[in-house]
């Protein structure tokens, strides 16, 4: 029986070519994408899931009110670890988690690496396995550090690292206690090294100040106690150490839930990439019940094909599950055949798709579940292809099909307009927010950033670099390289800090507006090219006490309630600032936020980086060089790591140009697979109706009659399309653009520009069998007869 | 064994479309006994056809009763329908009906495919049937790759293979030469011989020569019944 019906499937399948081929690839790409896709949600999924005391795990987070709004943030106060275990039994461990950059030298080797203090129990809290060392003491020494197989390899080659010593920063020397594997790609911890918190107590990064969120804490909870106890528990820690100052409450939030569940809204988790990862996992679905829908609509469309062989099976004994088996055999042999492509498809786009994703995804062949879920996959294409099909073609009454009374199919019939109309709603979707979402990228894009972005570099103030400011300054502006140079706490395309401490005449105490703190030790406008607004820029040479002066933006001039800012005294942190100017708002987070206050502080602030305005006299590459030389004099030791601000501005737009180029990705293959059927369709389409157009051109019908005629079912269907496609993309695009505070607003030709794209594939896709039909000789077509 | 291989009784069968009624069977009663060879005529849609399809339990009548083996089966469902009809019923067909992309061997092999038979068991019984049809030596070719003569000597080896007690022949030489007609008729005698009942539509008073009695059928019902023999 097996063997009857797997025989007459491949030769069917080879009769029937063209059918096979559309069916085949269309699923086969269909199945393609679900896998990539399946693959993705399997990472996103699996992020820090394979620490063995994962259900124990937590990390603090504050929450409090601000304007009305209660805010969450994972920032904590460094004496928040070990209080918590100090002052609650329900407590295992806990370690505080501070990320770092450092220099780190071996010999002449010198290399900058990401690492973080951790107190010693994190690496017996967190399963990231030494191969080298003991992980209950290796971090017990000010001067140990543990590093990763990788950073390894890359300090000391291919000789033992275990009890080397090396520098860190340039100054210390540290002896390596530990050599981690190296961390896997599915984890939100991003490290080649771990340091002891205890050298960033000695370095001063670290206080004893409940007021000042700086690491993550994280929490081991003892078994057989439960988050929402603990919660209950240690709600209030914090606002008792502050003895009531700050309104402050914490609570935790387990590791499991680190990387798909960390938005919160009004203190409630609301969702975070979760809602990412659900809609692509909608994505893969669709894209693969569009490529099962081809198999139904042809399989039924050439159904009088088949209809004799059901007849005759039937009278011959035939019961009718035999035949459902039969041609959910056949549907399942096809789903394999596609599977097997798929899977090639899937090795060859990898690469291309990791690099769209940011991911190291692999198929791993050696694993058994890879090869159960495969089977599982093909079978359910199959099923899901195939059982339409099956139970149509095996509802034939032989009496009918065997005597040649059994209609044929003229036009398509509803349940195959129905998918067909399915297929096409769900591609003009795709198209639609394809062109939102790129529409929403040229938006920002286009927003007036508030500075000029060309010919800025910025640099970190590694190594000497602080120390040696104002030589690297002077030598910069004397050799014309540079036309202005200034010192500023972060890069102008990052937020480092901000308050909510501020002090000023007129506050009302109530108030909890968060300002961006930014510093900057004179002519940052010139520097950046932001606009003066009033009064003046910093200027430490004609205005000795400028060391104090402060700039404000225009809104933090609205915010402050200031009728007249020039001369008004801000206080922060102790220290008592004097308005000197205002400047016009710049963007310094994200390009969709609306502007926030934001102050600048003098000389006498912080300071992280260094920015150069580099002289547009000479070519960009003869700067650079002499900027180098210059760095190299004054920092020997340390890389020249320049960044181009435009460069940095348009990372900013990254995550939404991915969205942007897997929509277009997704609407493409989709489109394509549409197309296919929509093609088998046609073909079908035409040749049973090879009598009718006989008939008609003989009673006079032009080519343009015939071709009309042939094509305006389908585009019928691609208009109901639209009318279905529409309303959802406009709620689905309004919702995601209800994310971004600055965001286009959606236009009505968007969905009728979409509409006539669909419109014009389809119509391209169906005249060619329209136009072939209609071309044919009449006189050969009634002959068929 | 009752003598009665089939007994119908009173039968009607109705075609309804939107405005017509069309009467195919009117109070129909039609004996047939074992080993009987029976030729229905009559013209065009006088319900020949109609009859040879509930006789082969394809279709099912309105009103009658339909004995068959004495076990009244007008009534079955499908799935019994299908049960009896593989285990009893052989077709032979005016077009043949082969299934095209299986080839003379598969085809024949088909009917005990669906009764369950074994592979060694299906092979024997399916080279012994071509053999007596003499078409063994083009076992492995395709039914478009047969001549009509050929194609039909096939399907009666089908119909034969699961060696059921009733052939239903519709106008098994009404695609074929004379030649090739008359092989035909020579075969079904053959089966007929060896006890096998056999009831036959046919236009042709030359094939109706071959049976033992001819029923001619008028509007749905009988008109005169000749015995041959």
């Amino acid at each position: 029986m097996l063997k009857n019906y797997l025989n007459i499937a491949f030769r069917n399948l080879w009769k029937n070519k063209g059918f096979s081929f559309i069916n085949i690839s269309g699923l086969a790409i269909g199945m393609a994408s679900a896998i990539l896709i399946l693959l993705w949600i399997q990472n996103e999924a699996s992020f820090d899931q394979f620490h063995q005391k994962k259900d124990r795990l937590y990390m603090a987070y504050n929450r409090e009110v601000f304007d009305g709004k209660l805010q969450c943030w994972a920032n904590t106060p460094f004496p928040l670890g070990p209080a918590l275990l100090r002052e609650y039994p329900e407590i295992q461990a806990t370690s505080r988690l501070q990320y770092n950059n450092f220099l780190v030298t071996v010999g002449d080797k010198h290399l900058k690496a990401q690492g973080c203090f951790v107190d010693t129990p994190f690496l017996s809290m967190f399963t990231f396995p030494l191969v080298k060392g003991n992980k209950t003491i290796a971090l017990n020494d000010m001067h140990s550090i543990v590093i990763t197989q990788q950073l390894a390899k890359k300090l000391f080659g291919d000789d033992e690292a275990m009890n080397k010593v090396l520098r860190v920063d340039s100054n210390e020397n540290f002896t390596v206690t530990g050599v981690l594997k190296d961390l896997p790609n599915n984890t939100q911890f991003n490290f080649e090294y771990l340091l002891p918190m205890k050298y960033a107590d000695k370095l001063g990064w670290s206080d004893n100040e409940w007021d000042n969120n700086s690491p993550s804490t994280l929490v081991e909870l003892k078994p057989n106690t439960t988050e929402a106890a603990v919660d209950d528990k240690i709600k209030n820690i914090t606002k008792r150490h502050l003895k009531g100052s700050e309104q402050v409450e914490v609570f935790l939030h387990p590791v499991t839930k680190w990387r798909l569940y960390s938005k919160f809204e009004n203190g409630k988790i609301v969702g975070g990439r979760i809602d990412v990862v659900r809609l692509f996992g909608i994505i893969a679905a669709f894209i693969l019940l569009i490529a099962c829908i081809n198999f139904m609509n042809l399989s039924t469309a050439r159904s009088e094909k088949r209809a004799k062989e059901v007849g005759i099976r039937k009278v011959v004994g035939a019961q009718r599950q035999y035949l459902i088996g039969q041609f959910l055999g056949e549907s399942i042999l096809l789903a394999a055949i596609s599977g097997v492509v798929a899977l090639i498809i899937v090795q060859l786009s990898l690469s291309g798709f990791n690099q769209l994703t940011s991911k190291q995804l692999a198929i791993e062949y050696g694993n058994i579940y890879f090869w159960l879920s495969a089977i599982a996959f093909v079978l359910f294409t199959g099923v899901l292809a195939g059982s339409y099909p099956a139970f149509y073609l095996s509802s034939f009454q032989p009496v009918r099909v065997l005597k040649g009374t059994f209609k044929k199919i003229n036009a398509l019939v509803t349940p195959r307009k129905i998918l067909v109309v399915l297929q096409f709603t769900f591609a003009i979707i795709l198209i639609i927010c394809t062109v939102i979402v790129e529409q929403q990228i040229k938006y920002a894009q286009e927003r007036d950033n508030g500075y000029s972005k060309n010919n800025l570099i910025y640099h970190l103030l590694t190594g000497d670099l602080d120390k040696n400011y104002n030589l690297v300054k002077n030598e910069l502006l004397s050799s014309g390289v540079a036309t202005s140079v200034t010192k500023t706490s972060a890069p102008i395309t990052q937020g480092w800090s901000d308050s909510w401490g501020f002090e000023w005449q007129g506050k009302d105490p109530n108030s909890k507006t968060d300002f961006d703190r930014f510093c900057a030790d004179e002519n940052f406008a010139k520097t950046a090219g932001v606009k003066i607004a009033r009064g003046r820029d910093i200027d430490l040479k004609d205005y000795p006490t400028d060391s104090t002066a402060i700039v404000l933006n225009e809104t933090a001039v609205k915010a402050m309630g200031f009728k007249e800012p020039i001369g008004q005294i801000i206080k922060d942190d102790g220290v008592t600032w004097h308005v000197v100017g205002v400047i016009k708002d710049f963007i310094i987070r994200s390009p969709y936020e609306p502007m926030r206050p934001m102050v600048i502080e003098g000389s006498k602030g912080f300071f992280n980086a260094m920015h150069i305005r580099l002289n547009s006299a000479n070519t960009t590459e003869k700067n650079l060089a002499a900027v180098e030389k210059i760095f190299k004099k004054y920092n020997p030791q340390y890389p020249f790591e320049y960044h181009f601000v435009d460069d940095e501005y348009a990372k900013k737009f990254s995550d939404e140009k991915r969205t942007g180029t897997l929509a277009a990705l997704f609407s493409f293959l989709t489109i394509c697979i549409s197309c296919l059927g929509l093609f088998g369709l046609a073909t079908y389409m035409a040749e049973n109706r090879v009598k009718e157009i006989g008939v008609r051109k003989v009673l006079g019908a032009s080519v343009t009659n015939i071709t009309t005629l042939l094509s305006k079912d389908f585009i019928g269907l691609v208009i109901i399309s639209i009318a279905f496609a529409s309303p959802f993309a406009w709620w689905f695009m309004n919702k995601w653009l209800q994310g971004y505070d600055y965001r286009v607003t959606i236009s009505w030709w968007v969905f009728i520009g979409a509409g006539l794209l669909a419109i014009a594939i389809a119509l391209i896709t169906v005249s060619y069998q329209s136009i072939k039909a209609a071309l044919t000789n009449p006189v050969k077509n009634l002959r068929t007869e | 064994m009752a003598a009665n291989m089939i007994k119908i009784t009173d039968m009607e069968k109705i075609y309804r479309t939107e405005e017509v009624e069309t009467v195919a069977l009117n109070k129909l009663n039609i004996e047939v006994k074992n080993g009987e060879f029976v030729a229905v005529m009559g013209p065009s849609g006088c319900g020949k056809s109609t009859l040879l399809n509930i006789l082969g339990l394809l279709d099912d009548p309105d009103n009658g009763s339909f004995v068959f083996n004495d076990i009244e089966v007008a009534h079955f469902n499908e799935r019994r329908r299908a049960d009896l009809r593989k285990h009893n019923i052989g077709f032979v067909f005016q077009s043949f009906n082969l299934i095209d992309e299986l080839t003379v061997f598969e085809n024949v092999e088909l009917p005990l495919i669906y009764t369950g038979i074994k592979g060694p068991e299906r092979k024997k019984r399916v080279e012994a049937v071509l053999d007596k049809v003499q078409i063994m030596h083009r076992r492995n070719h395709y039914p478009q790759q047969l001549s009509g003569g050929q194609q039909q000597r096939v399907a009666v080896a089908r119909a034969v293979v699961n060696n059921p007690k009733l052939i239903l022949a519709d106008e098994p030489t009404g695609n074929l030469d004379s030649s090739n007609g008359n092989d035909v008729m020579q075969l079904l005698t053959e089966l007929n011989e060896q006890g096998t009942t056999i009831v036959m539509v046919t236009h042709s008073e030359h094939d109706a020569r071959y049976s033992h009695r001819i029923i001619r059928m008028l509007d749905g019902q009988t008109v005169t019944e000749n015995i041959l023999i």
